[in-house]
């Protein structure tokens, strides 16, 4: 076997020697009970790693998903009152058209994508303060749940949260395995060229791509809203990094064409058993950035496909 | 003449000078020493933090690191500093130095992670940011260390013909960087790898030591702007870099240094940090909330990138 074969069996390998350290400090951690728990308090963000992963898988990353789940917070916070459940429409709606902007702009205007995100990330920023106008609102917690309370809670055991993530994930799974589009998405990341040669339109799926990460991203938001009850333009600070390490330390490579959303998957456990680890071993909260920050920069020098970029800029 | 390459060349200059105009017409207070040394005092942290990522652009890389850096120099110049006595007037002075090295050494990781790992310079960089965020959070617990030394508030409050000693302090700096680009040899190296790396490599040029020495520039400068954003409030904290990572970023672009590397350069950069920062001004003057500025930011970048891209050359961006 060689190293590039056993490459794609290191996610889920890791994951399960991860589970069985922490496992042996706490035997606790290993209850069924626990474990689901620990995937259903991870479903915000894995939900944003989803989308992440359709950005990646073609090549390109989204920067702006942290803003756009801070924007849908709030969104979603004043919608609430006005459209009971069907906020949530609005909130994806929105997401959707944010992303698709990204990706607009990426492929029309050739701004590369982390820049063109990052820019559409400013755009959802201050949408999301003048909505608030910069203050932290609160869900009426009535009306919270009877519109999303079958968000939160659980049934024989198993989280809704978890529930929904399967779904969505199921979903993504669906467009990257059994439709054109994920053809060609992965046909996009593996060789672009190649893609546009053979005359796919390129364009209008990379542009999808992006929208569907803009509309997981939102997806992201408002559970974690309907979680907290409430919105803030700050809300939903500190997800982009684990995201966007979920979903390379799950085997997608920054350079795409492999991997996918089951992969980001196994990362999202990852990052979860990680965080409890960190629990458990009293290491402070604020190492988690640094230790992630290093484990991103791992992750990527390991996986990414270097026969695609001659030269590293 | 008015070619197509002189208005390339000199349309931020021309926006600028729009700018100003049109914000006068609204609101004549706006043309003021007084509401130019506030746009000034602004300016000054971020028009460090650009020049420094400047030379990272020159190369045709990216440096997404400076919030994190910028917030690791702040608050090790602040513990530095009151280990030292707290007063610029004493050994205390002596921070200075060692913040600067602190931004030198956080660079040349950087641009290190950069080349030996081969990662694109965005994630590397990004991936540092982030680190470098959460040593700031683990140095201060969360907290913020106020600097209360006059001397070194003076930057601040002491004035010179209406503008802030800091001001000067940026001016020297802005000079230090256009000698380097200029008239030193790495600095003409930044422009090689930029403009072409396979001839820069081709003639035998070590570009990965030009990379390295370059995020190692742009940390030295970050750790200047560091400080000065420190000296500005008076206080240094995790978030003391907020926001510098979009300003600056999006100021060396709308001044005109493409993001493809090769063209542009430091006085582009500080009159794209003026645009910005005019912008930013111009909108509280005429009355509009400051939370605008993020979406104008973002609209200025996107069309800054489009405007300066040769986009008949490019088959397709990532």
């Amino acid at each position: 076997m060689t190293l590039d074969r056993l490459k794609q069996h290191f996610p889920w390998v890791t994951l399960v020697v991860l589970i069985l350290i922490v496992g042996a400090m706490d035997p606790n951690f290993l209850r069924p009970q626990n474990l689901v728990e620990l995937a259903g308090d991870i479903a915000p963000l894995f939900i944003m790693a989803l989308g992440m992963t359709l950005a990646i898988y073609i090549g390109g990353i989204d920067l702006s998903a942290q803003s756009v789940a801070n924007m849908t917070t709030v969104l979603a916070t004043i919608t609430l009152p006005l459209f009971g459940v069907f906020s949530a429409l609005v909130v994806i709606a929105v997401g959707f058209l944010f992303g698709a902007v990204s990706g607009l702009v990426t492929t029309r205007l050739k701004v590369p994508s982390f820049i063109a995100t990052l820019a559409v990330g400013g755009i959802a920023l201050s949408v999301g303060q003048f909505a608030s106008g910069q203050r932290a609102l609160y869900m009426d917690a009535g009306q919270r749940d009877r519109a999303f309370g079958w968000m939160l809670g659980s049934t024989a055991g198993i989280p809704h949260e978890l529930v929904l993530s399967l779904v969505l994930l199921a979903f993504a799974w669906f467009i990257q395995n059994r439709m054109k589009a994920g053809r060609i998405l992965k046909a996009v990341g593996a060789g672009e060229l190649a893609a546009v040669a053979s005359g796919l339109r390129v364009d209008r799926y990379k542009i999808l791509a992006f929208a569907l990460s803009g509309m997981f991203a939102a997806i992201a938001g408002l559970l974690f809203s309907v979680k907290l009850s409430g919105g803030s333009p700050t809300l939903a600070e500190g997800f982009l990094l684990p995201a966007i390490v979920a979903v390379l330390v799950g085997g997608t490579p920054l350079t795409g064409g492999v991997g996918g959303v089951l992969n980001t998957l196994i990362g999202a456990m990852i990052v979860a058993v990680v965080r409890a680890s960190m629990l458990y071993l009293d290491i402070p909260a604020t190492s988690q950035q640094i230790f992630f920050g290093i484990v991103l920069i791992v992750a990527i020098a390991l996986t990414i496909d270097r026969s695609k970029m001659r030269i590293v800029k | 003449m008015l070619t197509q390459d002189n208005l390339q060349k000199w349309a931020p200059l021309l926006v600028l000078v729009v700018l100003v105009v049109f914000f006068t017409a609204v609101n004549p207070n706006f043309l003021s020493i007084r509401n130019f040394a506030r746009i000034a005092i602004a300016s000054t942290p971020a028009l460090m933090i650009a020049v420094g990522v400047t030379f990272v652009i020159l190369m045709g890389s990216i440096d997404l690191s400076m919030e994190g850096s910028v917030a690791v120099c702040a608050v090790l110049f602040a513990t530095f500093f009151a280990a030292l006595g707290g007063s610029l007037a004493g050994p205390g002075l002596l921070a200075v130095p060692a913040t600067l090295l602190v931004g030198a050494v956080f660079g040349a990781i950087n641009g290190l992670v950069h080349v030996k790992l081969r990662i694109p310079s965005f994630m590397a960089s990004l991936s540092m940011g982030f680190v470098g965020i959460g040593l700031s959070l683990l140095i201060t617990g969360g907290d913020r260390i106020l600097v209360e030394d006059p001397l070194f508030r003076s930057l601040l409050t002491v004035r010179l013909g209406g503008f802030p000693l800091m001001t000067y302090v940026a001016i020297v700096a802005l000079l230090a960087g256009w000698f380097i680009q200029n008239h030193t040899t790495i600095g003409r190296n930044f422009y090689a790898v930029g403009g072409g790396e396979d001839l820069a490599h081709a003639s035998g040029l070590n570009v990965n030591k030009v990379r390295v020495i370059c995020f190692l520039i742009a940390g030295v400068f970050y750790a200047l702007g560091a400080m000065l954003a420190v000296a500005q409030i008076g206080i240094a904290e995790t978030v003391t870099g907020r926001n510098l990572m979009f300003v600056s970023i999006t100021s060396v672009v709308v001044g005109g240094t493409a993001l493809w590397g090769g063209s542009g350069g430091v006085w582009n950069t500080l009159i794209g940090v003026l645009i910005v920062n005019v912008i930013g001004n111009g909108m509280v003057v005429i009355g509009l909330p400051s939370y605008v500025q993020d979406g104008v930011l973002g609209l200025l970048v996107i069309t800054a990138v489009y405007l300066s891209t040769d986009r008949r050359s490019l088959s397709f961006v990532k």
